[in-house]
């Protein structure tokens, strides 16, 4: 059993370092003429560790994905060549399993756990689990205080309406991969723009007067919402602590931004000076026609928010679960996603199935590259993070759930060792990789999930 | 393949048949209409099902039907539903399966009979006692306002267009499939957010127009004092929140302007701003439902009434005719709600009916989002025309309800609602008709047709467009859609561990007929493809894309059909006539959609009675549509709930 998550509390006027994100105080330092520091701790602050969750649907062509030898001269396999460049910055991971997904039907009890590796609630609506909270959100948990966002969850697709009342789930579970709680999923942002002003934006910078006054009128709701509570049956008080919970969270933001002020004004403009290298074409309703600009889009504003320190845990889906999406634009694809990962073992739609993992596998390469070329010191912001990439469930046509599919980028600040396939023998939970995951952001566990112990190889060989 | 079942456990199954079922009878086989149909059962049916069924239908894999489960003396009685279920398939001859052992006359004679001998329960009766109060029991009341909803509410009180850019995040489905189920609606910080932009957006375009462009706006206009800014705040605060509004409320809302005021606002920006508050409070994001001191079962306020009303009709909050009702106290018998029900009807916003509760029965909702036809194979489909079809299929389930068509108009019409484009892709004269091609496309018109190829929610562009792949039809789909959304039907997925098709047979296989005839070999795949398949073949004259089509690859398209019962048909005309045959099943299904729409819940066993009610005002009422919304409004549990006792 999980235990639940204390309520974060609020920050009161700390001090230089403490809930300044990590570029401010390092702007601080470059600073350093200045003799007074008011107590700031000594020396250079070290580059802080993110974590970024990368989901696609749909599974894998295993043949073709999981490389044949072992270790740190294993070949890459052909889904996994566009990695070729970056062959020392990542880890394969293979042969893990996530043991609570081997019932239920083939995609919702798969994924909405992709993260939490516990049982997912069978259920059409009511009584809606994903067994746990997901590891993204726990580490969010311990570090988003030190953010002006705690974390950030981004997708492309609206939620998946609809119930499938054949296999028994709602359709909300293919939706899903970022847990708050094991009831709680997380609305994930799809739109580019909404993205971008809640990064980058002005309404929560300190120079407008608009946070200020959102603080009254969300001090007012608040209150609304706790008379409201009173006069409720237990099921629908629920839902109101979900509301007061989420405008908790905003006032959280409000005061994040305006307090510290000369700080957080220098931050901004080297937050801003940032952001505005970057040419992000967003277009005027926010979301490109093209998806593939879609996903530009919001994996590059991921990796900016990583290098502006403005959070330091995100989770991306590149499509819902049983996608459909039309893969045509690549030669040799004619037809949707879901349709050819049931490739029946035919080779026409093996082939296809595996241009478009491979295709995705070129998207992480891409954001992988962005991320090397940011330098931190003397790391880069690649080094400072630990990036998972993969998918729910294995062979699209099985949908089994062992031997997952999983790439894991970075060096996780000094604590990972990449450049290996490492391949999991027995039944090893993924869970363990997330226990891990966890340990290297000094969150104090004896498991996550259903974690036996914590996966050593990420260290050494 | 599976192994008898041993002995011991047989012998099991008896001892506990004698004790679930020998002991009652001696005291009260005169109070109990089922002990005779369970003895029945026993003897005669159990014999004849086991030997028949218990090869699939028995343990872990049964595949939602556990002859093991649902035989257990008390299941039957109370599995009515499920037992429903095996007898309609029984019945069609769908079970058992083709390539598995039939019932010999004699069998299904006994079969059939059991079935039909089964006693009423009489639920309907008993629904408001002690113990049925557990009907509400851990199910969201209180929900949020959806997506739509929300915005729909925006519209309505604000009247400015929200920018498009303020996505507010979109929910999920529960319940009965729709995403009213407040189970199923989860509130995040970035709702939080999207609700404080736009409230702050819209607001401060409603005082930019000032004038009587809006509810907002109107009341926002010519607030110098005091007393004005109160009296805005309050009624804005009532139309909001659906409700008459406390003092104390409003002194609230007054400290909140001051505070603005003392700031530097002007008053009537400070006013504006207790606007945005009322738009972010829970009063009106959620549909409070507050306990009642009373507790127990207890009729909803007639504000609550207004707003469940103008939710299920409208997908909005209450007007100013519905709110004066309610303040009114005029929404407490069933001729005043049904006579609300008629005006709100004949008012545009119940195009709801079909954009919201229609798109969502159809699986239509993200229809533009989700169908991506391949542009290289049908470079004919565009943006433009995805939306025209979506607004065709929003208009026939709309009009079925605010012209109160017969229902079944919805499975076979003599018209269809199209525009100039429209009109044209189907090959339609529509001139005669007043549309012209140059008419803009937002001019629509009910069409007669010549012909019943069209006409109907399954020959809509865009039901056929979304149950295709992107390149080639899918009778698969199609069929599945079919059953599962018109006949409400169940097609589970395919068993794990089916063998892939046979490569050296496929290969030979020319067409996806034979393909698909080779499947259909398998008894394990025969049980579902054999109902569904042929449904799909019927449909062939329409390409991935809607449009009608004689030939393929230089073939001439073959859309016969024959279902496990026996009955054939050839394209979607006799489809049609044999599914209008079926309509029994089309109507509770569509019955059962529009009520768990309407209440944001699962049905559960109770909820059977108005949907019995519901096929029965049909049947008297030549079938019209808004006889279901009548029965639904006025009904027993869309007008009252269940509270807890006040000091439990």
């Amino acid at each position: 059993m999980q235990k639940p998550i204390p309520r974060r509390r609020f920050l009161r006027g700390s001090g230089v370092l403490l809930g300044l994100p990590w570029m401010a105080s390092m702007a601080e330092t470059m600073a350093a003429a200045k003799p007074d520091a008011s107590g700031s701790q000594n020396g250079d602050p070290q580059p802080p560790l993110r974590t970024a969750f990368l989901y696609f649907p749909n599974g894998v062509w295993e043949k073709d994905w999981v490389p044949e030898s072992e270790g740190t001269d294993y070949e890459l396999s052909p889904s996994l060549e566009p990695l070729a460049d970056l062959k020392d910055d990542f880890l394969v991971l293979s042969g893990l399993d996530k043991k609570h997904s081997h019932g239920g039907d083939g995609h919702y009890a798969k994924t909405a756990n992709y993260l939490t590796g516990m049982p997912v609630a069978k259920t059409t609506g009511k009584d809606i689990s994903s067994g746990g909270i997901s590891i993204d959100q726990l580490i969010a948990a311990k570090v988003g205080d030190q953010t002006p966002l705690p974390s950030l969850e981004l997708g492309i697709d609206p939620v998946i309406s609809g119930i499938d009342s054949n296999v028994g789930y709602t359709r909300l579970y293919g939706s899903h991969i970022s847990w708050q709680s094991p009831t709680r999923p997380i609305a994930k942002a799809i739109n580019p723009r909404v993205v971008y002003e809640r990064l980058f934006g002005k309404r929560m910078k300190t120079s407008t007067p608009e946070a200020k006054s959102y603080q009254n009128l969300l001090d007012y709701v608040l209150e609304d919402a706790r008379l409201v509570r009173g006069k409720l049956s237990r099921d629908d008080q629920f839902k109101m602590d979900e509301y007061l919970d989420s405008v908790r969270e905003v006032e959280k933001r409000i005061e994040f931004a305006t307090r510290d002020q000369s700080h957080r004004e220098r931050y901004e403009a080297e937050r801003d000076r940032i952001v505005s290298g970057h040419a992000l074409e967003i277009p005027e309703t926010g979301t490109p026609g093209d998806f593939r600009q879609h996903i530009d889009l919001m994996l590059d504003m991921m990796v900016l928010a990583f290098q502006t320190d403005s959070t330091r845990v995100a989770s991306f889906m590149f499509a819902n679960d049983v996608s459909g999406r039309s893969f045509s634009f690549l030669d040799g694809v004619h037809g949707g996603h879901h349709e050819l990962s049931h490739h029946e073992n035919k080779e026409e739609k093996i082939s296809q199935y595996q241009l478009i993992n491979r295709w995705h596998t070129e998207q992480f390469a891409r954001m992988l590259r962005k991320m090397k070329a940011v330098k931190e010191g003397e790391s880069t912001l690649l080094d400072n993070s630990m990036i998972m990439f993969g998918s729910s469930f294995s062979d699209g046509n099985r949908h089994d759930p062992d031997n997952l599919p999983l790439l894991l980028a970075g060096r996780g600040g000094g604590t990972i060792q990449p450049g290996r396939h490492i391949a999991a023998k027995g039944q090893v939970p993924v869970c363990n990789l997330y226990l891990s995951m966890a340990k290297r952001y000094g969150l104090d566990l004896e498991r996550f999930g259903d974690s036996e112990a914590e996966l050593t190889e990420l260290a050494d060989a | 393949m599976f192994p008898a079942m041993p002995l011991a456990c047989f012998l099991f199954r008896c001892v506990v048949f004698a004790a679930c079922v020998a002991a009652p009878i001696l005291s009260i086989a005169d109070d109990d209409p089922f002990a005779a149909w369970r003895k029945e059962y026993e003897t005669a049916i159990y014999p004849i099902l086991d030997q028949a069924c218990s090869e699939c239908h028995r343990g872990a894999d049964a595949e939602g039907f556990d002859l093991e489960q649902f035989g257990a003396s008390e299941k039957l009685q109370k599995n009515a539903t499920v037992w429903e279920e095996v007898a309609k398939r029984v019945r069609l001859n769908e079970m058992p399966p083709e390539g598995s052992p039939q019932l010999n006359d004699e069998q299904k004679a006994l079969v059939h009979r059991w079935f039909d001998s089964r006693p009423d329960d009489n639920e309907c009766e008993r629904l408001a006692n002690e113990e049925t109060q557990a009907w509400y029991r851990g199910v969201v009341m209180s929900r949020r306002l959806t997506r739509t909803e929300y915005l729909n509410a925006i519209r309505d009180l604000v009247g400015m267009p929200v920018d498009e850019s303020l996505q507010v995040p979109s929910d999920g489905s529960g319940g009965e499939g729709f995403d009213t189920a407040g189970d199923a609606l989860f509130t995040s910080a970035l709702h939080i957010e999207q609700y404080l932009a736009v409230s702050n957006q819209v607001i401060t375009d409603a005082l930019n127009a000032g004038g009587q462009s809006s509810l907002a706006g109107g009341l926002l206009t010519n607030i110098t004092s005091e007393a004005d800014a109160r009296e805005a705040i309050n009624q804005f605060a009532r139309r909001a929140w659906r409700r008459p509004v406390d003092g104390s409320e409003v002194d609230r809302l007054m400290t909140l302007m001051n505070a603005s005021q003392q700031s530097g606002m002007p008053i009537r920006e400070a006013t504006a701003y207790a606007f945005k508050a009322i738009l972010v409070s829970p009063n009106f994001l959620f549909v409070v439902e507050t306990e009642s001191e009373a507790g127990g079962v207890q009729p909803l306020t007639p504000h609550q009434m207004a707003t469940r009303l103008a939710l299920f009709l409208w997908s909005s909050i209450p007007d100013e005719t519905l709110m004066l009702a309610a303040d009114a106290n005029e929404l407490a018998t069933d001729e005043q709600i049904i006579s609300q029900m008629h005006r709100m009807l004949a008012d545009d916003r119940s195009r709801a009916l079909g954009e919201n509760f229609g798109l969502q029965w159809l699986g239509l909702s993200q229809f533009e989002g989700e169908s991506k036809p391949d542009t290289t194979l049908f470079p004919d489909f565009d943006e433009r025309l995805a939306e025209d079809m979506r607004e065709e299929a929003v208009r026939t389930v709309w009009n079925v309800f605010r012209d109160d068509r017969p229902m079944m108009e919805l499975i076979d019409a003599d018209s269809i609602h199209a525009n100039s484009t429209l009109a044209s892709y189907y090959g339609l004269d529509a001139s005669e008709q007043g549309l012209t091609q140059t008419d803009d496309s937002e001019t629509w018109k009910r069409i007669p047709l010549s012909d019943r190829r069209r006409g109907g929610v399954i020959t809509l562009a865009a039901v056929l467009t979304r149950s295709s792949y992107g390149h080639r039809t899918s009778p698969v789909l199609r069929g599945r859609w079919v059953l599962e959304e018109v006949l409400g039907g169940r097609v589970p997925p395919p068993p794990p561990g089916v063998p892939a098709l046979e490569e050296a047979e496929a290969d030979h296989a020319a067409t996806l007929r034979e393909q698909l005839e080779i499947h259909r070999k398998d008894p394990q795949c025969a049980a579902c493809h054999n109902r569904m398949d042929p449904i799909g073949f019927g449909l062939e004259n329409f390409d991935a894309i809607g449009r009608w089509r004689t030939e393929q690859d230089g073939q001439s398209i073959d859309s016969s059909g024959k279902l496990p019962s026996g009955e054939t048909f050839s394209g979607p005309e006799e489809l049609k006539q044999l599914l209008l045959r079926r309509s029994g099943e089309f109507k509770k299904h569509f019955v059962k959609k529009l009520y768990g729409f309407a209440l944001g819940r699962s049905l559960n066993k109770f909820d059977k009675c108005v949907v019995d009610e519901s096929l029965e005002a049909l049947d008297a009422n030549d079938q019209r549509a808004t006889v279901i919304l009548e029965t639904i409004v006025t009904s027993y549990p869309f007008r009252n709930r269940y509270f807890k006792p006040a000091n439990p």
